[in-house]
């Protein structure tokens, strides 16, 4: 079954078919950043996508290529300059409700140990003060932090403060989860680890997220779709569907003839020498 | 493969913080060599040159004992603690809160940046005439002193903690909506204590520094008063048992913030 697994290479946005219920969606969303003394410097030129309801999309891409900007658009972190941002159908002028955010480096404050830093996910997400601690509990029991409630950021090792950052998005309880290379600082075996956990916990409660990554491989594994961005200005160049079934388990995944297709497909399309 | 790269990074524990009872090999090696820096000038001068120049650690533990047992001691310190810890707490209520809005408000704070460097380049000591004709020669005049000496401090190293606050953590929590309250609360204040304590270590020194300066141009009491008026009557050792307390109150102060610092400050 996984062997014969299809891989259908669509042209962006007409021939997808539109999911269920749309979370988020870009309509030609344009984004230029005024520079002193010189023209404006268009990083987004055009891009419409969708994301639907429970859907895991990623989005690679070169770096550079504004794809960290439309995550920071679709949290009404910043402004377009053209074309809509909207979630739930709503444009985006303020950070919208349910909207979680990942970012590349851990962003943990210095100041609160393990379980306080998870815990402004719980504050900011409204769980009432009194389910507070039984749910960063059992977030603490998922990532694998059992044991290091109380250290300090500074105690830590990379892989296990993106853990708890991951935790407190959990927290949060975002019902669309933007992730901006959460990974990407990580070494090569914590980062599959990390990957693998985003799934269980995908799996287990079906949120929609947007995984900004620049590794075709990772963008794969994880994903129901990739998404291909041109270098800057950035424009969609493919849109592809990964098939692959789930759950997926790396170390066969890595040999399906379907996940080294993809993988060849979107390394043309980036048009990274051979 | 998920649980051997836990297991590999899990091995980073916490180190359990080495707590010892008593005195510290380095609080005796820090004694040590105050004992032997006064054993030092004991001896220079009984033998190398005349203790009326710069006393002798013998005389001036006489003359602390003298002022301890008249009451003097007390008065005179009591008076130049009191200036400069007002002067301190005073500069802190006014430069945190200032600090903390001209680093929100950055336009604001390019306006006045030229003034403000100027009057803190400004040798404030230069100030004290001045003060004494405003404040007149009691408490008040000295106050100012230590104020204007340490106001900058907290105006400046407050600003700039501002500043460096991460701003993923300010975007992160905009994110999540965060409230302007929760942002202060949560992230500001937090961010900004420990450039709060070191105000307060450097501004110390300086506030005691300001308050016996106020008291060496006009004042009829405090350990600043004592040295001048010491010095006036050629009495070096009252010079030297003056400079001595006051020595004394820095380290201890010194000490004590550092105390605040530790408890305040667990997480670095």
């Amino acid at each position: 079954m996984a062997l014969t697994a299809t891989l259908a290479a669509v042209p962006p946005l007409e021939a997808t078919p539109a999911p269920a219920r749309v979370r988020a969606e870009l309509r030609d969303l344009k984004i230029s950043f005024p520079r002193p003394d010189l023209p404006p410097l268009e990083v987004i030129s055009g891009i419409s996508m969708s994301v639907g309801e429970g859907e895991f999309v990623a989005v690679v891409g070169p770096s550079g290529s504004g794809k960290s900007t439309i995550l920071r658009a679709l949290c009404g972190l910043l402004k377009p300059s053209g074309g809509r941002v909207m979630v739930d159908g709503r444009d985006v002028t303020a950070p919208p409700p349910g909207v979680g955010f990942m970012f590349q480096k851990d962003a943990l404050l210095p100041w609160r140990t393990v379980s306080g830093n998870i815990a402004v996910g719980a504050e900011l997400g409204g769980t009432p003060a009194a389910e507070r601690p039984e749910r960063i509990a059992a977030l603490i029991r998922l990532l694998r932090l059992d044991g290091f409630e109380d250290a300090w950021p500074r105690q830590l090792s990379g892989g296990m403060r993106q853990r708890v950052s991951l935790g407190r998005l959990l927290a949060y309880q975002p019902s669309l989860m933007l992730m901006d290379e959460p990974f990407g600082a990580l070494d090569y075996q914590t980062k599959i680890a990390m990957g693998l956990e985003l799934l269980r916990v995908w799996e287990a409660e079906r949120r929609s997220i947007i995984f900004v990554t620049h590794d075709i491989e990772e963008a794969v594994a994880l994903a129901d779709r990739v998404v291909v961005f041109s270098a800057r200005p950035a424009r969609i160049v493919a849109d592809y569907k990964v098939t692959l079934p789930r759950p997926r388990h790396m170390r066969s995944m890595r040999s399906d003839p379907a996940f080294t297709r993809l993988t060849e497909a979107i390394w043309s399309d980036l048009a990274l020498p051979d | 493969m998920t649980d051997t790269a836990t297991l590999t990074e899990e091995r980073v524990a916490a180190p359990a913080r080495r707590r010892s009872f008593g005195i510290s090999p380095t609080a005796l090696a820090q004694l040590a060599f105050i004992l032997a820096l006064l054993g030092l000038w004991e001896l220079a001068s009984r033998t190398l040159f005349n203790p009326f120049w710069s006393s002798r650690p013998s005389l001036i533990a006489v003359r602390l004992w003298e002022l301890a047992v008249s009451g003097e001691l007390w008065v005179h310190t009591s008076t130049t603690v009191q200036e400069a810890a007002a002067g301190l707490l005073l500069a802190a209520l006014v430069g945190i809160p200032l600090g903390i809005v001209l680093a929100r408000a950055p336009r604001v704070a390019r306006t006045v940046d030229p003034v403000v460097m100027g009057l803190y380049g400004l040798p404030r000591v230069a100030l004290a005439p001045l003060f004494i004709l405003w404040f007149g020669i009691g408490l008040l005049s000295k106050v100012m002193m230590a104020f204007t000496m340490v106001v900058f401090i907290f105006l400046l190293n407050v600003m700039e903690g501002v500043r460096t606050i991460d701003p993923d953590h300010l975007d992160l929590m905009k994110s999540m909506r965060a409230g302007r309250f929760y942002l202060i609360r949560r992230v500001l204040l937090p961010a900004v204590v420990p450039w709060i304590v070191a105000s307060f270590r450097i501004g110390v020194g300086l506030a005691l520094i300001g308050a016996v300066v106020g008291e060496l141009i006009g004042a009829n009491r405090g350990l600043g008063w004592y040295v001048e008026s010491s010095g006036g009557q050629l009495d070096t050792t009252g010079v030297f048992t003056g400079l001595t307390v006051l020595m004394v109150l820095a380290m201890l102060a010194n000490q004590l913030i550092g105390f605040i610092e530790r408890r305040l400050v667990t997480w670095r």
